[in-house]
């Protein structure tokens, strides 16, 4: 499992940028999004998304401030900042060039 | 330890919690969605717990991750105390009186010192404004046999530059009272005739021009130029660089001005500007017949010199020690009996500067007195207060604050209203420093009396140094007191139990101690002041007018000035509201004195064989009746215009008692300067000084026999029409000569008050902060009884359920504050003795009563407000 999440953090970090970039979101719901997004393909734990989620934080990718929910229970809700925004336009640039050469190396095998 | 669970010991509680909160919140929602999905109750918090992994890890690992946002926000200490600060500013909002009390109090307090410390500071530490390196100029102050200090003569300043090994250099300069301008349009300013190496050892730089330089005072009479002072450039040339070069008229001789000094530069005399600087050298033609550049008897240079580097003022002195032996030796007429002090510059013998500068020593060290009284009575208060606090801060042990936490909340308060004092203390040092200003601006305008009493960044120093050091002192104590407490036993007991609180009787006592002893101190002050307003000097201050004047060229020859004397107060005499009219050289009570001069007696010998001295005055028939000093025998001098008469003097009862040896006085003879008088009357004892000196011996010359260019014109009206009475005597003077500077014109009464300015000023500033003191003294202990009796709400109203009278409540209360104050009281008085080393019984007696008084009307005010509480209330609180 840790080394499916070494492979998979800078996949995550994106994820989680992508999920945010639509508006303020609960970690449970940027947790489904990202399931749901994904098809459940990826299968990585709640705890692995929350840990990504913290250290968004810790970057400076995300805010974090608690408010009140849909069904107005406390939750933590997570904002994607300025250079949240910056780091996600990098990621998807980085990972369409990564995927286009991958695509192209495997279709010449 | 098992209880905190797996949070690492640095994770503060609250971002645990949150942690905690927000893995709680996921799993119940991903539950709630499993059910809706269809599972059963168990089998979707399996899944959930499932999908989610390891919680505590995750809980170690996040919580890690957050306390080092947490960490980065918070900043350093620095910012945590920050972070106070903000927190202690709700503690204006919410105890907006104490705060306010306890700002102004220190505002009070810091702004009182500052202004202190800026007079000080401008007479001590920077008494020559515009001079380099002013700390190693000393004065070099010859001094005669009878104490009196005459200054230098143009021939020893050149010996003193010579042969003084312990000097860089040796400068002198004396005050010359100069005619300016034009004839008609001419007006009187005081200038310097200075060395020539005046400018440059004293480091001064022009600011236009060239300053005079040592060729300029290369030989007698040489060198028509004039240096003047920045504000009369500004005044009379509107600061035009095309002065330089123009001609200046001065005393009726055309000089050039060569250059203008820097703005601020006063001159060399102690508190006294100057608009001329010209070389010594040009003496013999300004003031024609002038000796002083070939006679070493006449003196009245102050010299001073820069004292090499690494040489000591012991040195210094031994090497004027031995120069002074030389010159004794070389030259016995003028200096046998002349030896020479070297001082700091403050130190100088002339003007009021060395006695301003321990009357503000006084002041200063009373004003911090009160400055700790102040902090006691705020550490009083404070203290007060942290006992209705003691709650709060359970509170916030027990949420986990660390004591060293409580303890910087608490102090970063008190540094918050020591910054709010010293802000008001810097306030009401402008205000004051300038009101001094203006003060010191009424004093007599003939002689430039100038103090450089701005607040200057040193006294900013000062200001906040008495803050943060104010803020230590009735800071600390209320903050252990407070970190002291354990968190569990102040929730659990309310407001009941109380011990007597021994550190904040302490307090008390010393803040009615320190308060005693300044209100002491400001009681003398004042008493002095009254005292001296209310001695007789001897003579009658009210409804008299004066007005100087100067007599030049032709009309300055002994024939033209007996008869424009004459002429002079016929004219004034005949002035309606006039009643008599005299002439005078010096004024009494002047701060600089009267003339010395030596004498001999006939029939009187001294054991050594020496002259004898006294005070002496040169006067017109009509001044004694003018200043209505009774004579007491014989008569007053003869009329101005009788020929006749043998030159005469008359002689005052103490001159009488020291030098007649118990036989007649009248019609002996009175030898000086090879002239004899004939003593024709005796006058009564006055002051002529100052106030407090003792019975001085008085020899008065008259006019007739010795005429005198300058004049003081004395004439009395009825009081209270004195200063109407000034522009009269301005015209008619000028009726008489249209070119004669008339300057200077005030009533004796302000002559007199305006040098008394180094004692009124204190007065008036402690008539302020007396009962300023009081109040915050009654204020404190008011403070401490209210919250005091408040605490024993349930106590007292036991006490009255079980039949107690409130009078013996209230007298309880009283007596407990009333014991402690008492003490200090008595410490106080105690103190305040030894430290005054004075007995005034009024003093002494009406400062501890009113203080007690005071003291009690504060404690019985909130004590019996603490009775009228019903008991039943009383007892259901809590």
């Amino acid at each position: 499992m840790g080394d499916d999440l070494m492979l998979l953090q800078g996949t995550l970090d994106v994820l989680i940028l992508r999920a945010l970039a639509d508006g303020p979101q609960h970690g449970y719901a940027v947790a489904r999004w990202i399931h749901d997004a994904t098809d459940q393909a990826l299968r990585v734990e709640d705890r692995a998304l929350y840990v990504a989620l913290h250290r968004a934080l810790e970057r400076g990718w995300v805010s974090a401030s608690w408010g009140a929910s849909e069904n107005n229970r406390r939750a933590r809700f997570y904002t994607l900042t300025r250079s949240g925004r910056r780091a996600l336009a990098r990621n998807q640039k980085q990972w369409a060039s990564y995927v286009a050469a991958m695509t192209k190396a495997l279709g010449q095998a | 330890m098992r209880l905190r669970r797996h949070a690492p010991a640095d994770v503060p509680p609250s971002i645990d919690r949150d942690v905690d909160l927000e893995i709680r919140e996921h799993l119940h929602r991903r539950t709630r969605a499993l059910v809706a999905a269809g599972a059963t109750e168990a089998e979707a918090g399996r899944r959930a717990l499932a999908e989610f992994g390891d919680v505590s890890a995750a809980r170690e690992e996040i919580g890690a991750i957050d306390a080092r946002v947490d960490a980065r926000r918070r900043g350093g200490w620095l910012a945590q105390f920050g972070r106070d600060l903000r927190q202690a500013s709700r503690l204006f909002r919410r105890m907006p009186g104490l705060a306010a009390v306890v700002a102004i109090s220190l505002g009070v307090g810091i702004g009182v010192n500052t202004i202190v410390f800026s007079w000080i500071e401008s007479l001590v530490l920077k008494p020559l404004p515009g001079v380099s390196d002013a700390a190693r100029l000393k004065l070099i102050e010859p001094r005669a046999e009878t104490g009196s200090f005459p200054g230098v003569s143009w021939l020893e300043l050149k010996d003193l530059q010579a042969e003084l090994t312990t000097f860089e250099s040796v400068l002198a300069a004396r005050m010359v009272p100069l005619k300016i301008g034009e004839a008609g349009r001419s007006e009187r300013k005081f200038g310097q005739f200075v060395s020539g190496n005046f400018f440059t050892a004293l480091g001064v730089r022009p600011a236009l021009g060239r300053l005079i330089v040592e060729s300029d005072a290369a030989e007698a009479g040489g060198a028509p130029v004039a240096v003047l002072s920045y504000e009369f450039w500004q005044a009379h040339f509107e600061g035009s660089p095309a002065v330089v070069g123009q001609p200046l008229r001065v005393n009726d001789r055309p000089l050039t001005v060569i250059g203008v000094t820097p703005e601020g530069f006063i001159g060399t005399m102690s508190g006294v500007s100057f608009d001329v600087w010209v070389p010594g050298t040009l003496a013999p033609v300004l003031q024609p017949g002038s000796m002083e550049l070939a006679s070493r008897g006449i003196r009245g240079y102050s010299a001073m010199g820069r004292l090499k580097r690494g040489v000591s003022m012991a040195d210094a002195q031994a090497d004027v020690d031995a120069l002074s032996r030389r010159l004794a030796a070389a030259y016995p007429s003028t200096n046998r009996t002349v030896v020479a002090e070297v001082r700091e510059f403050w130190r100088t013998p002339r003007g009021p500067r060395q006695f301003l500068v321990s009357a503000l020593l006084t002041l200063q060290a009373a004003m911090l007195i009160l400055m700790l009284a102040i902090c006691g009575n705020t550490a009083t208060l404070l203290l007060a207060r942290a006992t209705s606090r003691t709650r709060e801060m359970a509170v916030r042990l027990a949420l986990g604050a660390g004591r060293a936490r409580i303890v910087s909340l608490l102090l970063a308060e008190s540094t918050l209203l020591a910054l709010a004092g010293a802000a008001i203390g810097i306030v009401l040092t402008i205000f004051g420093t300038e009101m001094l200003r203006n003060d010191l601006g009424s004093l007599p305008r003939a002689f430039p009396l100038k103090f450089d009493t701005n607040l200057s960044g040193l006294g900013v120093m000062v200001a906040a140094a008495l803050a943060f050091a104010g803020a230590a002192l009735f800071g600390i104590a209320p903050a252990f007191q407070l970190a002291r407490i354990a968190p569990t036993a102040s929730l659990r007991i309310s407001g009941t139990a109380v011990a007597r609180n021994r550190l904040r009787d302490t307090i008390m006592a010393a803040e009615v101690a320190l308060a005693l002893m300044v209100l002491v101190v400001a009681g003398l002050f004042f008493r002095s002041y009254r005292q001296t307003i209310d001695t007789d000097p001897g003579f009658d201050r009210a409804g008299v007018a004066l007005s100087a004047y100067e007599l030049r060229g032709p009309a300055a020859q002994p024939g033209a000035t007996r008869t424009f004397i004459a002429d002079l107060l016929d004219r004034l005499r005949a002035l309606p509201g006039v009643e008599s009219a005299a002439v005078a050289v010096s004024v009494p009570l002047d701060i600089h004195g009267m003339p010395i001069r030596r004498f001999t007696l006939e029939g009187h010998t001294r054991p050594d064989g020496e002259d004898e001295e006294a005070l002496t005055n040169t006067v017109t028939p009509g001044y004694f009746e003018t200043m209505r000093m009774p004579i007491v025998s014989g008569s007053t001098f003869a009329d101005m215009r009788d020929a006749s008469a043998p030159p005469q003097a008359v002689v005052n009862e103490e001159f009488v008692r020291r030098f007649a040896d118990g036989r007649q006085i009248l019609g002996r003879r009175i030898e000086n300067g090879a002239r004899t008088f004939t003593i024709a009357g005796v006058v009564r004892n006055s002051l002529y000084e100052s106030f407090g000196e003792p019975p001085t011996p008085m020899l008065y010359f008259s006019y007739r026999d010795r005429p005198t260019p300058t004049g003081e014109i004395h004439v009395r009206t009825r009081a209270g029409q004195e200063t109407r009475l000034l522009p009269d005597i301005q015209r008619l003077v000028r009726g008489i000569d249209a070119d004669l500077p008339v300057f200077n014109p005030r009533s004796l009464s302000g002559h007199v008050d305006s040098n008394l300015f180094y004692r009124r000023i204190p007065a008036r500033m402690f008539i302020v902060l007396g009962p300023l003191l009081l109040a915050l003294t009654a204020i404190g202990i008011y403070a401490v009884v209210s919250y005091a009796a408040a605490r024993r709400t349930t106590e007292v109203g036991v006490r009255l359920a079980l039949g107690a009278t409130p009078r013996r409540v209230v007298t309880e209360l009283l007596g407990e504050t009333m014991r402690v104050v008492a003490l200090g009281a008595v410490v106080g008085w105690i103190a305040a003795w030894w430290f005054t080393g004075r007995v005034d019984a009024a003093v002494y007696a009406t400062v501890p009563i009113a203080l007690l008084l005071v003291a009690a009307l504060a404690c019985w005010v909130p004590a019996r407000r603490a009775t009228r509480i019903d008991p039943l209330t009383a007892l259901r609180q809590d």
